[in-house]
């Protein structure tokens, strides 16, 4: 492997959301996944997997560098730093790892959390920097931590199916700049506006829907988004109930911008690993489209398919590499205002189903599988949706400083109900 | 009135060129939904055929049957193409 390979757009775009993150007080742009499991593993066995890993993929221990060109440097040698820590089970425990930094310049890239409960089971909760892959690469990776046998691609995480050459780059980063302003004609104003006095940290909360439930919402996607419409109905509720939200709180604004996420892999195959390999499909809702659920969803398709139409996908990671060669304070200002202070109203983010691999972890059956993401203020506010084991969870992540506790759960029950009465 | 094998050498051709990864083995029987086919797929899929054959399916169109393979796929594009 090289010592060193480029950071692609969206890579470049994490690490600015971490740069801004950590700027204003939180732990950074990280995620997790939680497997809640049914007996206890031995720390060393997962230590022993995730240093041979460690060790024949030294990019797990890479530090970003590089001044004019962004690039992880790759050690030469890894000394196999596995961070595995075992803790007993207390309230409050899981939100203070989930702000609990990782120190990213010394190349600490992740870190494995097992939580004892007080029974036979234990969570095992897997942190790792959104810079280094997105949230369909860690379930690889982690079905490979489980999975000895299991061989990782060797591939550099060179970006795939972006155009290489100049002329066609600039064309999608003056598309992209065209289409922000357009969005900018009708100025969102995110929930990051409020700024509450809170500590700088980031909850979450996760909704479960029972079969019969998930059986129902399914239904209900497919009446309104036909076969495979999953993704768009969830973005839907997420919309209609955001604009709830802030009539409830009083935070007007002219438009909604959700950022849908866009797997850029062609299907079939899941390298480069080590890298993001997602884009942001920009969608805006006024106000008026989102007084019922059937002009929202007309909207939502009205504008994926303009969106496809207009080769449009790709647009945000090229607009991100446009500017990548500048030290990050300056790029996220840049950023910023391109952005004409803050765009984006909620984060969004749907990884479908979990690699039915991971039902089991290191041979312990697996009851509970939780995504979690860290959002950045503005909008300090997050949905993910997954299914696992054929159920329905969303994941709603806020920021202290942007909503209270009771009006989380509020929201969180409202995108409940929506999704089961549309 | 275009035959349905017609159009279903011309999608397997789009979608090993554009949708799934070379290595993906696909045929007319390969299941789509299973080889990981999703709503992006989709709306890429009918923009193509509304580019090539200029006509739009309609979403309500693509049933679970319609899915079921690449085959069967391109019978309902044949049909709704060649519907009056």
């Amino acid at each position: 492997m090289k010592n060193s390979v480029p950071l692609n757009g969206s890579d470049q775009l994490m690490r600015g959301f971490d740069f801004e993150l950590r700027r204003r007080g939180f732990a950074g742009n990280q995620c997790q996944i939680i497997l809640e499991l049914a007996a206890r593993i031995s720390p060393e066995e997962l230590e022993n997997r995730v240093a041979a890993l460690q060790k024949e993929f030294p990019m797990l221990n890479a530090r970003v560098g590089g001044i004019f060109k962004p690039k992880w440097k790759i050690p030469p040698r890894v000394k196999a730093v596995v961070l595995v820590r075992v803790f007993l089970d207390e309230p409050g425990l899981r939100q203070k790892l989930f702000n609990e930094p990782l120190c990213v310049k010394r190349g600490v890239l992740m870190r494995f959390d097992l939580v004892y409960h007080a029974g036979a089971g234990m969570d095992l909760i897997f942190t790792w920097a959104h810079t280094l892959m997105d949230a369909t690469a860690a379930e690889h990776f982690l079905t490979a931590v489980s999975d000895e046998n299991m061989v990782l691609p060797k591939t550099n995480p060179q970006p795939s199916g972006a155009p290489k050459q100049w002329p066609e780059r600039l064309e999608l980063m003056k598309k992209s700049v065209a289409q922000l302003d357009k969005f900018c004609e009708q100025q969102p104003r995110s929930m990051g506006v409020r700024q509450l006095t809170a500590p700088r940290e980031l909850q979450y909360r996760v909704e479960k829907f029972s079969p019969e439930e998930t059986k129902t919402i399914r239904a209900n996607s497919s009446r309104l988004c036909g076969i495979l419409g999953d993704a768009q109905f969830h973005a839907a509720v997420a919309a209609l109930e955001l604009h709830r939200l802030h009539q409830k709180l009083g935070c007007a604004t002219k438009s909604y911008i959700l950022p849908m996420p866009v797997g850029l892999r062609p299907k079939g195959r899941i390298e480069p690993l080590f890298s993001n390999q997602i884009d942001m499909l920009m969608l805006q809702f006024l106000p008026e489209q989102l007084g019922a659920m059937e002009k929202t969803v007309a909207s939502l398709k009205a504008q994926t398919a303009q969106a496809l139409r207009e080769n449009a996908i790709g647009y945000g990671r090229k607009l991100s590499e446009l500017f990548s060669f500048l030290p990050l304070p300056v790029y996220m200002a840049v950023l910023k205002h391109g952005l004409k202070g803050e765009i984006c109203s909620l984060f969004f983010g749907d990884t479908a189903a979990v690699n039915p691999k991971l039902e089991n972890f290191l041979g312990v059956s697996v009851e509970n599988f939780t995504h979690v993401a860290a959002v950045t203020p503005a909008p300090g506010l997050g949905v993910v949706f997954y299914y696992f084991r054929g159920e329905l969870r969303v994941t709603i992540v806020h920021a202290k400083t942007v909503l209270r506790d009771n009006e989380a759960a509020d929201f969180a029950a409202a995108i409940r109900n929506r999704l089961l009465n549309p | 009135m275009i035959p349905s094998s017609e159009i279903e050498t011309e999608l397997l051709a789009f979608l090993r060129r554009d949708i799934f990864a070379p290595e993906t083995q696909l045929d007319g029987e390969t299941d789509l939904v299973a080889a990981g086919f999703d709503s992006m797929s989709l709306v890429k899929t009918l923009l193509h055929v509304e580019t090539n054959y200029g006509k739009w399916i309609p979403e309500s169109e693509i049933t679970n049957e319609a899915l079921a393979s690449i085959r069967a796929l391109a019978a309902t594009v044949a049909r709704v193409l060649n519907e009056k």
